[in-house]
């Protein structure tokens, strides 16, 4: 058997990067601090364009109907650039969420109504699970999908009270939305939300490690260009043993967290039982990983690694919420260790 | 209208060359189109289309390389920009030189018969800057080199090709069928005119990138292996490459005090004056 992504896969995820490589420099990023809450995200009409924020939507909506194998890599090189674009809450969560839901009178018209225009890139959609307590750019989504009471519910942003909390990473926008749950935002209930629910955070999960995994590697390319050319001593700092300890252990850390990636991904497009047991074990691994390698970062860049005008923050920062968000390693862990020991038990709140 | 566009894999020119054994290493090379040639591919695609609209408007782009097996690759990758089939010359890189590679798409050009054949200036692995001009050369039809801007007439018989010259810019008109070669500015926004496309359009600044779905399109794009032989060509390059070695090392500058110093050594030291 091979086990590996296939050259289709690959040239999908080297156009993104190609793309984000000229069109998302640090620059964008820093941008973004900035930017209003409700701004457009950064770079989406290029991206909608090129299909990337459609891809996951079943081609009745205008999308390519591909999958998280897919995915992965795109999102692994969206995370190298930090992009400051919620392709994970959208595409590799809101957009699957919504197509994979029951046929239904509520549910067809959210679907008519939203996938389209998700998938063209002319909305954005937002999801709030029920043990997270801030929604991640609801302030710049048209819809919000909700969770609350075992239900689902289909939010229209203009319906929701939101109140903007700032996160460590200043590109993210997070809120606290109060809504009011109503027949006419229901679509899910009972078994089929709970289902649904679980399988977005699963989603989330592999979404985000996917990202970390891309963080990782470019705070450890940064770091090596710096360690390269900063001397000490009459030396580059890189030749130093404790130096290139440091980032060997990083970069091992994320060679090993990206398989876990892959797995959890191939779990997720083939609905494999222990899809959640993959997804945690990406997510620990990933978000472990991508912390060790800004720590790593950090350590070697000095002083000057904790300035505001040098890039790695930007990147850092990033890792930090991504690494505590769609439930941080101990909570993946715990769920891990909840699945090996008790077959039977039913996953619980985890915090983002 | 068809249009033919041979292209070439080269080294990615933004990574260091490394040398070994008296010959540029490329155990580890990434390779890609040769920049002036997907400027090409991306002419002849904006000759074909609406780019107002986004939709192709008939026609045919054709691409076509000579290389080993891997350049699959980068054939791919201009049929996920928009081509519509691409042609495989089975051959090793070394094995070929420029009056090969003329020959062999001299061949093809017979086979195929375009309107027009769009090709970049020249490669930037070698520089060498001959294919186009002695392929026109041999196929007796006009060229244009270096285009910085194109326009197809309406009734589709001719292009007005513009020039950059010292001067300012040279405008030459050439029947179709021709052959253009493409300079870095014919993907700049409005260089491109076919009487389709509304004038106000602006494309974005340099070549397209493939969408996700042009790409998974590709795979299922016809492209035919061939070999010299299926063209009545024999590998039998004139031109060999001998050695390659980096330039001596230069001496370190100097710096002077004063103007006399220097224009005392530039006559002296360095005989330039």
């Amino acid at each position: 058997m091979r086990f590996a992504f296939s050259l289709e896969q690959q040239a999908l995820r080297d156009a993104v990067r190609d793309l984000l490589g000229r069109a998302c420099p640090p620059a964008v990023v820093r941008a973004a601090w900035g930017a209003d809450d409700d701004a457009a995200p950064a770079l989406w009409p290029q991206l909608a364009r090129m299909g990337v924020v459609g891809m996951t939507a079943p081609e009745r909506w205008g999308g390519l109907g591909l999958g998280e194998l897919e995915l992965v890599g795109v999102l692994e090189e969206a995370g190298h650039a930090a992009l400051p674009a919620p392709l994970l809450e959208t595409t590799a969560v809101a957009i699957p969420l919504l197509a994979a839901l029951p046929d239904g009178p509520v549910v067809d018209g959210v679907r008519d109504r939203w996938l389209g225009a998700a998938a063209a890139g002319r909305a954005v959609i937002a999801v709030g699970l029920a043990g997270a307590p801030f929604v991640a750019d609801a302030a710049r989504a048209a819809l919000l999908l909700l969770e609350r009471d075992g239900e689902l519910h289909a939010v229209p942003r203009d319906a929701a009270r939101l109140t903007a909390e700032a996160s460590v990473d200043g590109a993210r926008r997070l809120a606290w939305v109060d809504w009011t749950p109503s027949a006419a935002t229901r679509v899910a209930t009972g078994d089929v939300a709970r289902d649904a629910a679980a399988r977005a955070l699963d989603r989330g999960a592999v979404a985000a490690a996917a990202e970390l995994c891309g963080l990782g590697r470019r705070m450890i390319e940064l770091t090596v260009d710096h360690v390269q050319v900063r001397h000490q001593f009459g030396r580059a700092i890189g030749s130093f043993q404790a130096v290139k300890h440091h980032l060997a252990d990083a970069h091992a850390a994320l060679e090993l967290a990206r398989p876990c990636v892959a797995r959890a991904a191939y779990a997720l497009a083939h609905d494999e039982p222990g899809t959640a047991v993959h997804a945690s074990l990406a997510k620990a691994h990933a978000g472990d990983a991508a912390r060790r390698a800004g720590r790593a970062a950090l350590q070697c860049h000095g002083a000057i690694g904790y300035s505001f005008e040098h890039d790695l923050h930007l990147f850092m920062k990033r890792a930090w919420a991504l690494a505590a968000a769609w439930g941080d390693a101990a909570w993946h862990r715990a769920r891990i260790a909840t699945a090996v020991l008790d077959h039977d038990a039913a996953p619980g709140a985890f915090h983002a | 209208m068809k249009i033919l566009v041979p292209l070439k894999r080269v080294p990615d020119p933004e990574l260091k060359t490394k040398i070994k054994d008296g010959a540029i290493d490329l155990s580890g090379a990434s390779w890609v189109v040769n920049p002036f040639d997907e400027y090409a591919v991306e002419t002849a695609l904006r000759l074909l289309e609406n780019g107002d609209a986004g939709t192709r408007e008939g026609g045919e782009v054709v691409v076509v390389t000579i290389g080993p097996s891997e350049a699959a690759q980068q054939v791919r990758s201009a049929l996920a920009m928009g081509a519509d089939r691409a042609i495989r010359v089975d051959a090793e890189d070394k094995a070929i030189d420029a009056l090969t590679v003329v020959a062999v798409l001299q061949a093809i050009v017979a086979e195929e018969k375009p309107d027009l054949i769009l090709m970049g200036k020249q490669a930037v692995d070698g520089d060498a800057n001959q294919v186009g001009q002695m392929l026109a050369g041999k196929l007796g039809l006009p060229q244009a080199t270096f285009a910085a801007s194109i326009e197809l007439a309406e009734d589709k018989a001719s292009v007005l090709v513009g020039r950059e010259v010292d001067a300012g810019v040279e405008y030459k008109r050439i029947p179709l069928p021709g052959l253009v070669t493409v300079d870095l500015r014919i993907v700049s926004p409005t260089a491109v005119k076919n009487h389709v496309t509304p004038d106000a359009f602006a494309y974005g600044d340099g070549p397209r990138y493939a969408s996700l779905k042009g790409i998974m399109a590709a795979k299922k794009k016809p492209l035919a292996d061939k070999t010299l032989a299926d063209y009545g060509v024999t590998a039998s390059p004139v031109i060999a490459e001998k050695g390659v070695e980096l330039p001596p090392a230069r001496p370190p500058g100097q710096k002077v005090d004063d103007i006399p110093t220097l224009v005392q050594k530039l006559v002296e030291e360095a005989k330039a004056l």
